[in-house]
């Protein structure tokens, strides 16, 4: 029981240094930022910063703990973007208090995410390794694809929806509120370092705790063993389902803050295509697969890094490709491993050989 | 007594090759049964129909009382079935004491929100659970192991694991598919120690695959041979291994 317990406490000590870290680094920024060190570039860069990283932890956990590809995350980033934002949209003129609609908007944005995770989720997990990563990578494209079509307007008759352009909507007066292609404009801006920080911190509390429960052990042991662990009266459908769902609900989430951090918002290939998917993968395969700590990081550090090589900024992509490749070569190809554990041995042979010496 | 585990002439086709056909059993409460045949026999197959991965064309099983006969996997090891498998199926990247754990996972319950929120319940069930599954760990001497990753147990140790787990999800019959695959004379004769001990200590019904014939041989009460999906013989295990046609089964003519 001893050894349970000192293992126990092991966890709740990372998972603390996880939090501490997040903390720190808000209290060093907000500081700077009084004291006027931060440069505006720098300042621009805070709320993306707290998106990607809930973003990266999003989907580490479907990737790291449930185990399964998805190229699709930015679609359900669209999606609670564009939820949350058509909400704000119709309170705006409202009376009601401005924290209590963006927190209501919030849990529009994780919730209505949250369904189209579940309900993609359903056909979807039925696959597995490639085939799943291919068909979320196409339903991340027909959900920004479909947003970029959609006509959404509201009046005194109610609600007005169309595909084809703002005649259809048959509006009677009233206010369009999603244009197409030109989407939302006059988002209120309500996202702000602190409270991206504090969604953050409350997005790692609930996967940390997640995973160190009874439901994170059977996700993980499906993710091992999917026969064994039906054989022990899991449900692996069931809990797959739940991961995607939260994942795409925290995804929802940063699409949120992302929405309202912006005055317009578009469903662009730029904002919530291929490529910002794959962005998010990165984030995941560079701080560890499974390793939340490491999302965050590397989340931070491939965000603040472009910006810091501003002039090299058209090469991101291309950076961001090659240091995958090196990356998995350092980690998986043999010959890369064995020229890494002779460097080591070397190293450890050094010690060795200094320990005789000094005796 | 009464028969714990009743199989009335169970069957499956894939396509048109029957698998196994008119497949009958009966095994006793505290028996000790063994399942042996060539390769390709179908023992696995009757494993696989038991726990409900496949789901049988014809027949029925029942477990104590309760007719399983089609249920699938999760609900066959909520009435009672558990099983180790014959090419080791641990979670591999969790630790022992958490492989354990998840076989808990149906007995000790709290919902996902008691584990986010950490409310008293979650802290009282995962104590109860770790306590649960160190006992089942040291009746298999893993305790010391408990938090160690699956993956990197010696073999041995790895069959002890995964029968904890078996047995953790409070089985009433529990199928071993070759559990001495692999294992020296030495590690094979501490398992049939172990086999016995868990018999005795859980008070468990027991059916195993084994080509092992010193093991077969060594515990089982009674046997059922299988050949080309069909019965070629049952009853006692003495009698059974010195039948002719089971030699010739084995060895050819």
């Amino acid at each position: 029981m001893d050894k349970v317990i000192a293992e126990k406490k092991k966890i709740t000590r990372s998972n603390l240094i996880t939090f501490a870290m997040v903390i720190i680094a808000y209290v060093i920024v907000e500081i700077m930022i009084n004291t006027g060190n931060v440069s505006s570039l720098f300042k621009g860069l805070l709320v993306p910063l707290c998106i990607y990283s809930i973003l990266a932890v999003s989907l580490n956990l479907v990737v790291g703990i449930s185990g399964e590809l998805s190229l699709g995350h930015a679609g359900f980033m669209c999606i609670g973007a564009f939820a949350s934002s058509t909400w704000s949209m119709i309170m705006k003129s409202t009376s009601m208090p401005e924290g209590l609609r963006f927190f209501i908007a919030i849990v529009i944005g994780a919730v209505t995410a949250a369904f189209f995770g579940f309900l993609i989720g359903i056909p979807v997990l039925r696959l597995k390794g490639d085939y799943l990563a291919i068909v979320t990578l196409a339903f991340g494209e027909i959900i920004k694809n479909l947003v970029n079509a959609l006509y959404f307007g509201i009046d005194a008759n109610g609600l007005h929806f169309s595909l084809e352009d703002s005649m259809h909507l048959n509006m009677d007066g009233g206010t369009i509120i999603i244009k197409g292609a030109q989407g939302i404009t006059g988002t209120p801006k309500n996202s702000n370092f602190t409270i991206g920080v504090i969604l953050l911190l409350i997005v790692l509390f609930i996967v940390l705790n997640l995973i160190n429960s009874r439901t994170g052990r059977a996700v993980m042991a499906i993710r091992d063993n999917r026969i064994a662990a039906e054989s022990v009266g899991l449900n692996a459908t069931k809990f797959k389902l739940l991961a995607f769902t939260i994942s795409a609900a925290i995804a929802g989430v940063g699409g949120v803050l992302y929405a309202h951090n912006l005055s317009s918002l578009q469903a662009l290939p730029k904002n919530f295509g291929y490529n910002q998917s794959i962005m998010i993968l990165v984030f995941v395969v560079m701080g560890g697969i499974g390793n939340i700590r490491g999302s965050v990081v590397a989340a931070v550090v491939l965000t603040v890094l472009p910006e810091l090589l501003r002039g090299l900024s058209d090469y991101r992509m291309l950076i961001y490709a090659v240091v995958l490749i090196l990356m998995m070569l350092c980690t998986s190809a043999p010959s890369w491993i064995q020229y890494r554990e002779r460097i080591m041995m070397s190293f450890g042979k050094n010690k060795k050989v200094n320990g005789k010496e000094s005796n | 007594m009464a028969a714990m585990l009743k199989v009335d002439s169970l069957g499956i086709s894939f396509g048109g090759l029957k698998a196994v056909d008119n497949f009958n059993v009966e095994i006793e409460k505290n028996e000790l049964y063994g399942l042996i045949g060539p390769n390709g026999a179908g023992k696995t197959t009757v494993f696989n129909l038991l726990t409900g991965v496949y789901q049988p064309t014809s027949g029925q099983i029942v477990l104590g009382d309760d007719n399983i006969t089609g249920l699938d996997c999760e609900a066959i090891s909520k009435k009672g079935i558990a099983r180790t498998f014959q090419n080791i199926r641990l979670f591999s990247q969790l630790s022992v004491l958490d492989n354990v754990k998840v076989g808990l996972h149906n007995r000790h319950e709290y919902s996902t929100l008691d584990g986010i929120f950490r409310t008293p319940k979650f802290r009282k069930i995962e104590r109860e659970m770790d306590e649960k599954a160190l006992s089942l760990l040291k009746v298999f001497d893993l305790d010391g192991f408990c938090n160690y990753k699956a993956s990197n147990l010696p073999y041995g140790q790895q069959r002890k694991l995964e029968i904890a787990r078996a047995l953790a999800t409070d089985p009433k019959l529990l199928l071993l598919d070759e559990p001495a695959a692999g294992m020296n004379p030495n590690e094979t004769e501490e398992l049939m120690n172990t086999i016995r001990l868990v018999r005795d200590k859980f008070d468990m019904t027991i059916l195993l695959i084994e080509h092992d014939m010193k093991l077969v041989s060594g515990i089982c009460d009674r046997l059922t041979v299988l050949n080309f999906g069909q019965v070629l013989k049952q009853g006692q295990t003495q009698d059974v291994l010195h039948d002719p046609e089971v030699v010739k089964a084995y060895l050819g003519d």
